[in-house]
């Protein structure tokens, strides 16, 4: 089987939940304006929630995805009416809400720990089916989580660009004060985005977890990666935040596949979003307001 | 000698020196050019291995303290152009960007120190390094090394003090409060980002080297995100606008657990080998949350041009 | 009435010249100049009802919003042409080309005198590795900034600007004290009593005489008629008149489109 095709199906495959989480990362980063370095935690509570309602009920891994998407869920709407919200009424600066949530993403990736235990944990499942695609071997919880994440983006593409829902988000994100007077609640709406975002970074990190192991540093091991999908993709809508995810997953496994450290694929990614963020940047450098 | 000095005490003294002084870079960064340096450990980490792999891996022809000065040099001028590479990078970039070039320069820097292990050690870890002089037992050569550390960082807080007393600090204020009005008045405020970042990060590599001095053994776990996360925590506790923040701060976190929870507070052994440092890590995190919230400029509070102005200008 | 303009001493000034200069904002036109040339005479008023695209075309020239299309070119007093667009910001205080701004600005954490000893700096005594050179700046800056101070009437220059007028006035200071070729104000007198208007006016001219030249946005048309050497008229984005007041207060168009009956 050749390169392209394995890289392909790696990528498409093993990184389909970078694409997911990247999406929950771009609601709250284009619509609420806020940098969430804790949303790595959300991601790192879904992969623990989704393994203890495996490991304590027996339930299996595709009934399990429901609780640890509603409990991620719930996690990042209290993150927000217990952190974020109040510090925005405090008027805290745009940097100050940043390094919040440094520290609520330290807070909650070691305080994890005190709940569900230091080693790493696993997912008990029985192990999964490999199925030949194209001439290539890939497990069933792969082409599951390939599968549900494509539905799951598309879905939620289609609720942001499509729905009235998705029109309030939109509206309020634009304009607070208009979206007020046009009869959107705020809170109602806000809460909803943290919930939607909390809820993709959950499924993201059960989808995560159930390939490898459960452990406090699966979030923020994905994070930057996450992050820069975000920064370089965003700035062609929920779209570009997809279409660059995949592009980046399928770099990153062909990579994989050409170097014999995997990390020397995270390091050129690094470099080259570096680049584009620099080359972008360099040319709005002077749209100051003087 | 020293029989009066516990060999913990020692340890945790030379923390807490080692994150005040990079806190006090980080407040020429953070506080007075509104800079957030989420990278902090990675320049550090650049000094500490330039250093620790020139001492160890190259064959010099000359001993300590000579060996010494030549990597600390090295180490310090290779930190310094790593500050010039993200310094440039970030100097036109948003709060977005500085947030993640410094977070993936850091980041870049572990992969590195990981992969390369031939230089490094890789996860396995580096030895052979030690002090540049030797006067009798391990726990004398860590007092000479904690107190010529606490030099540097007493010569950095100066430094810093300086800074607030001179029209550079007035350019970085200026540059962080309203950069665009800043470069209307002429004021190269990207370049002086760059100067800024070259000269921190130098101190910091040095200071890592200084570290790598101190526990002799370089392992990839040391240059993790809890060295930045506990400078930011001791200068926002502190104050990031103020000059004895970052010192205050450091004393009242990482003196605070480090020494006294660690060292004086009768807790069960078991604690030592992993509730301890989770618990100091969610007690970190959870102080910036609540400082942030309830007195955003920290204990000591908004700097204070207006009386330091009367106190240079009087009239 | 204003008699005829006793022609200045012949100092050559600066010119910018601004070609094809276009701006809109979601499909819609705001600046759209052909050709202006500022800096002929000493003082020119930029005058316009609201929304004509006075302050954008000011903006667009310091170029804090980017052109759409067109030049800027500075043409100074000796040595070869500047392209301003394509300048980043900082260099143009270096060319002489400054503007006071519109809306209040200022430096939230320093004082006055700092704000003002930042102004005059050069920026050879800011390196990272002078933090000795404090003294020096203030014996040597100090002196002239004391001397606009004391004629605005400040009265504790080791405080911070409070009140929307001292703020409007440490705008203009600066940019004095950069000692510019070519000074922009938008609005300057905008918000101040009249006294320190007047005061306003006469650095203007002060400064003007001394061969800077000098565009002034102003709402205020007493301070214009009796400051201007010259006057453009803008209206929807476009540059529809020049003149000396005297044509331009007495033009049918102005009147009809901007100043009204009243106040002819």
């Amino acid at each position: 089987m050749d390169f392209l095709a394995r890289a392909l199906l790696i990528g498409l495959t093993d990184h389909a939940p970078l694409v997911l989480a990247a999406i929950g990362f771009a609601l709250l980063y284009r619509l609420t304006g806020l940098i969430n370095v804790a949303y790595a935690e959300t991601i790192t509570l879904g992969a623990y929630f989704g393994m203890w309602a495996n490991t304590s009920f027996g339930l299996n891994f595709y009934t399990v995805l429901i609780p640890a998407a509603v409990m991620a869920g719930l996690v990042s709407v209290a993150t927000y009416l217990f952190v974020f919200r109040p510090a925005r009424r405090r008027y805290v600066g745009v940097l100050e809400l940043i390094i919040i949530s440094f520290g609520l993403s330290i807070f909650l990736r070691h305080g994890l720990q005190f709940v569900f235990g230091y080693p790493e944990r696993f997912f008990n499942v029985p192990p999964p089916e490999t199925i030949f695609v194209a001439g290539g071997g890939v497990t069933s919880f792969r082409l599951v989580a390939l599968l549900s994440v494509a539905a799951l983006s598309l879905a939620l593409y289609w609720i942001i660009q499509r729905t009235r829902l998705g029109l309030q988000i939109r509206a309020l994100a634009s304009d607070e004060d208009l979206a007020r007077v046009s009869g959107i609640r705020p809170l109602a709406v806000t809460v909803l985005i943290w919930f939607i975002a909390g809820v993709a970074g959950g499924l993201a990190g059960a989808f995560y977890g159930v390939g490898a192991s459960v452990s406090p540093l699966l979030g923020w091991r994905q994070f930057l990666a996450i992050f820069l999908v975000v920064l370089v993709g965003g700035a062609w809508g929920i779209g570009g935040v997809i279409a660059v995810g995949v592009a980046t997953g399928i770099a990153l496994a062909a990579m994989a596949l050409q170097f014999d450290q995997a990390l020397y694929g995270q390091l050129v990614l690094i470099v080259a979003f570096i680049a584009i963020l620099k080359w972008r940047g360099r040319r709005l450098t002077e749209q100051a307001k003087v | 000698m020293l029989d009066w000095l516990d060999a913990f005490l020692i340890t945790g003294l030379f923390e807490v020196v080692m994150i005040a002084g990079l806190g006090l870079l980080l407040h020429l960064q953070l506080g007075l050019a509104r800079i957030a340096n989420f990278g902090v450990v990675g320049f550090w980490g650049v000094g500490m291995y330039t250093f620790g792999v020139l001492y160890v891996k190259v064959d010099w022809p000359f001993g300590d303290p000579w060996q010494f000065l030549a990597c600390a040099a090295a180490a310090t001028l290779v930190a310094g152009l790593a500050g010039a590479l993200v310094g440039w990078l970030i100097s036109d970039l948003d709060i977005d960007g500085v947030l993640v070039v410094t977070l993936g320069f850091a980041t870049a820097v572990q992969i590195v120190a990981t992969t390369e292990a031939d230089w490094t050690g890789g996860a396995f870890g580096l030895g052979g390094l030690g002090f540049p002089y030797d006067i009798g037992t391990v726990k004398e050569n860590e007092f000479v090394w904690l107190m010529i550390t606490g030099l540097l960082v007493a010569a950095i807080l100066f430094y810093v003090w300086r800074v607030h007393r001179s029209p550079y600090g007035r350019l970085l204020i200026a540059t962080g409060g309203n950069e665009p009005l800043a470069r209307s008045l002429g004021k190269p405020t990207f370049r002086t980002k760059l100067w800024l970042f070259v000269v921190t990060s130098a101190a910091m590599g040095l200071l890592g080297a200084m570290e790598a001095v101190m526990v002799r053994y370089l392992d990839v776990g040391h240059i993790g995100i809890s060295i930045t996360l506990a400078a930011i925590v001791g200068l926002v506790l502190g104050g990031t606008a103020r000059v004895w923040g970052a010192v205050v701060g450091t004393v009242l976190t990482v003196g605070l657990f480090d020494i006294v929870i660690r060292t004086y507070l009768p807790l069960p052994r078991e604690w030592y080998s992993q509730a301890l440092p989770v618990m100091r890590e969610v007690l970190f995190g959870l102080a910036l949350i609540l400082v942030l919230l309830f007195r955003p400029l920290g204990l000591l509070g908004d700097m204070r041009r207006d009386q330091l102005m009367r106190k240079l200008h009087g009239r | 009435m204003v008699a005829d303009v006793v022609a200045p001493a012949p100092a050559a000034r600066p010119q910018i010249r601004i070609e094809g200069a276009v701006k809109s904002f979601g499909g819609h036109v705001v600046v759209d100049v052909d050709e202006l040339v500022l800096g002929d005479r000493p003082i020119e008023g930029l005058i316009g009802p609201n929304g004509a695209g006075k302050t954008t075309l000011m903006r667009m020239i310091m170029h804090s919003i980017p052109l759409d299309r067109g030049s800027v070119t500075l043409r100074p007093v000796d040595g070869p042409e500047v392209a301003l667009s394509k300048l980043p910001a900082d260099q143009m205080a270096r060319h002489g080309v400054v503007k006071s701004n519109q809306v209040i600005t200022d430096f939230d954490k320093l004082t006055i005198l700092d704000s003002l000893l930042l102004a005059s700096t050069e920026h050879r005594y800011e390196q990272p590795y002078r933090v000795f050179s404090e003294e020096l700046v203030f014996e040597r800056y100090g002196s002239e900034i004391a001397r606009y101070l004391d004629y605005f009437g400040f009265t504790d220059a080791r405080a911070l600007a409070l009140s929307a007028g001292e703020k409007k006035l440490l705008d203009i200071i600066r940019c004095l004290l950069v000692k510019p070729s070519f000074l922009m104000l938008d609005e300057p007198t905008a918000g101040l009593p009249g006294e320190l208007t007047e005061k306003v006016m006469a650095t203007i001219r002060e400064i003007a005489a001394a061969g800077t030249a000098v565009v002034i946005v102003e709402h205020d048309l007493n301070v214009i008629w009796s400051l201007c050497d010259e006057v453009h008229f803008m209206a929807e984005g476009k540059v529809v008149l020049h003149g000396d007041p005297q044509s331009i207060r007495e033009h049918r168009t102005v009147v009809e489109k901007y100043l009204g009956e009243g106040h002819v």
